[in-house]
């Protein structure tokens, strides 16, 4: 029998950060976890965060799990691969999967941090290889980097819909559509910006109703609802698709919470069924914690100030020190975090258990799109989501989120220098830089740019608008690296376009040959007639186009064709190249034998 | 896989057999994410024949059943791929003993 002081069950945000506090006042902690490694779902989030600095804004999920678990001490123990069976009046049953027994552990105190798990919706086919909850195929894609599918549909369009599908496109898929039942996107609004620039389409109003394959997922046929979200007849829309994202929300893990008589009551706002707590996270059972989502279904940051809590607050009854100061400020921190709109569901399902408080924001925009031909940031930012890199990393404090994080940013042209810090570091992807007349007949636009590849300076591109839609061709004329991976990449755009072009996608035809035995793509016989080789001898010595096996049968005709179209010169016109022998290729061996073979 | 924010893995590999094939897989690898990556996504088949895949690869569904050296009902979503392993799909509750 194991002895513990604390038992956390669940090492992600919000088990981890409980283990932090009391391990950091000395309580001897365990935590067992399911997984193979600690962090929960922070290991497979490749996101910035938002928020602010002192909880870890703009860093990336994975990266804050790695942070947190630097931040355990030696009072505490991790069991990986092991799930808590089942909770007893004396004593807490493990299941290890590696030594494949059970353990029996006796914990003074337990916090439960176990988290949530996916709705599954109902459709017909919906059992088929190939329907996947969207946390899955975030897990497959991010944490093992491996893809279920190349074609993907997402059904929902909370805030997991929307990034599940940004990171779709990230790791080289294709997104054929995200469909959302409601009359307006679930989640925020520049995470929908973020997947529209690159052309997703988005589909209100529209449920999927059936999954095509016999073995497994080939398509998904998607309707149209009426206000009751009823399907509307003859709305049907195929789709070929090899795997249906189901991103429809996520329900409380209650199980063990409720076997050690935790009161479960059902709130419908915090994700369906939830445990009593009070605001200090503690149930109705004196040693028993929740915290994270399986005490309300809400975001990563909240679970880590939600686990502070109910660390901090283990520690006190514990060890006895007075850490009430500690918890008041992670208290007021939730109370910030959750008094802007998007909270407004938690608020008032928390209300049924403590009354909620709320701080005044500001909901002003910038309205100033300051000073013409000057390089400026443009925040795209008019949601009140809880958030304010912009303004920290700000090195000539030109941005300010008055009040507190919730209110949206303003900018100080005078102050501002161009720099793009800012840019690069808005977890949302809101901020872009725009110059006017850079020269004669050219604006610039600076864009956040988290693609591979990245293009190159003088690249040519093509710029696509907030829709995703082509609007003019455009030229790379920098591009800054960031070591957190969200690069600037600057486009020369024609004059009075920088107000539209928000992104681009790059012209390269990688898998475009012209020459088949050296491989030589169009892409780089076009490359190589702008970079000034003009006649078929030099682009054949530069990139070994016709060079090969063939003689140039099968691709000197192509490179002549497109030398006359790039030049604007019939091809009579051009000069054609020499012929040498031999016309194939032919072995010195038999070459040899001809000469000493004389018949 | 290129990608824009994580970096490739460079785990060693390890063999494993998925019914009788021998397939590759890195080291710390899930069964799961394994499979996936060899291309097999039909884990089983249900009690009523109908294919299965896994829906949460998280733990939390059990769609993800398989036989894996010869014990049934082991979730590969969870379970770290080892050398010489031998997954089989599972058919049904299993009637391997």
């Amino acid at each position: 029998m194991m002895k513990t002081q604390l038992l956390v069950v669940g090492g992600g945000p919000a088990g981890l950060c409980g283990a932090i506090e009391a391990s950091r006042y000395g309580v001897e902690t365990l935590i067992v976890d399911e997984g193979v490694e600690l962090g929960g779902q922070l290991v497979k989030q490749t996101h910035k965060f938002f928020g602010h600095e002192g909880f870890f804004a703009s860093v990336r999920g994975f990266e804050i799990a790695r942070r947190l678990k630097n931040q355990l001490n030696h009072h505490v123990k991790v069991m990986l691969q092991t799930t808590v069976v089942g909770i007893y009046e004396d004593v807490v049953v493990l299941y290890n999967r590696e030594k494949d027994r059970t353990f029996e552990v006796q914990a003074d105190y337990i916090l439960l941090a176990t988290g949530a798990s996916e709705r599954f919706i109902q459709f017909e086919n919906n059992h088929l290889p190939g329907v996947y909850g969207a946390g899955a195929v975030q897990t497959l894609m991010n944490q093992f980097m491996v893809l279920p599918g190349k074609r993907f549909l997402m059904v929902g369009s909370g805030n997991i819909g929307l990034i599940v599908s940004y990171q779709l496109l990230q790791a080289g898929a294709e997104v054929a559509a995200i469909v959302e039942i409601a009359d307006r996107v679930g989640g925020y609004d520049v995470h929908l910006r973020k997947i529209k620039r690159f052309g997703v389409p988005v589909l209100l109003r529209h449920t999927i109703k059936k999954a095509l394959g016999e073995e497994k997922v080939t398509g998904a046929v998607v309707v149209q609802v009426d206000e009751k979200f009823r399907p509307i007849g003859g709305t049907e829309r195929e789709f070929a698709v090899d795997v249906i994202c189901i991103a429809a929300g996520l329900t409380p893990s209650v199980e063990l919470a409720a076997m050690a008589n935790v009161k479960i009551e059902y709130v419908p706002e915090l994700g369906g069924f939830v445990p009593y707590r009070d605001q200090n996270m503690r149930t109705n059972v004196e040693n028993i914690f929740i915290a994270g989502d399986l005490a309300g279904i809400e975001e990563a940051t909240t679970a880590m100030i939600e686990g502070r809590i109910a660390g901090l607050t283990i520690a006190q009854s514990v060890v006895g020190v007075d850490v009430s100061k500690e918890i008041e400020a992670l208290q007021n921190e939730l109370v910030e975090f959750r008094s802007g709109p998007f909270s407004e569901k938690v608020r008032k399902g928390l209300s049924r258990f403590f009354p909620q408080r709320t701080v005044e924001f500001s909901r002003q925009p910038q309205i100033d799109k300051g000073p013409v031909g000057k390089l400026r940031p443009i925040i795209e930012c008019y949601e009140n989501i809880p958030c304010n890199p912009c303004q920290t990393s700000c090195p000539a404090g030109a941005i300010e989120v008055p009040g507190n994080i919730n209110s949206l940013p303003r900018i100080d042209y005078e102050k501002c220098t161009g720099c793009g810090i800012c840019v690069s570091k808005c977890p949302g992807l809101a901020i872009f830089m725009v110059q006017e007349n850079v020269e004669p007949g050219f604006d610039l636009v600076v864009i956040p740019y988290e693609m591979v590849p990245l293009p190159e300076k003088d690249e040519r591109v093509i710029a696509l608008d907030r829709e995703g839609k082509e609007v003019c061709e455009a030229q790379v004329v920098k591009v800054l690296r960031f070591p957190d991976m969200t690069n600037l990449i600057y486009l020369k755009v024609p004059a009075g376009y920088s107000e539209r072009v928000r992104n681009f996608r790059t012209l390269k035809r990688g898998n475009v040959l012209v020459c088949r035995c050296e491989e030589v793509t169009l892409e780089e016989v076009e490359r190589a007639i702008e970079l000034g080789f003009t006649d078929y001898e030099e682009l054949r010595r530069y990139l070994r186009v016709g060079m090969g096996m063939c003689g140039g049968r099968t691709c000197r005709s192509t490179v002549l064709s497109i030398l006359s179209q790039k030049l604007g010169k019939s091809p009579g016109e051009l000069l054609k190249g020499r012929f040498r022998p031999p016309v194939m290729p032919v072995k010195f061996e038999s070459i040899l034998r001809g000469e000493t073979n004389e018949d | 896989m290129e990608h824009p924010i994580l970096k490739a893995k460079t785990a060693r590999t390890v063999k494993f057999y998925f019914e009788d094939k021998e397939l590759e897989a890195l080291e710390g690898e899930t069964i799961a994410a394994a499979l996936i990556a060899n291309g097999i996504d039909v884990f089983g088949e249900s009690e009523h024949g109908r294919p299965r895949g896994f829906f949460c690869a998280i733990g939390k569904c059990s769609s993800c059943l398989m036989v894996v050296d010869g014990e049934p009902n082991v979730r590969v979503c969870i379970t770290l791929v080892k050398e010489g392993m031998r997954v089989q799909r599972q058919l049904g509750r299993s009637d391997v003993a």
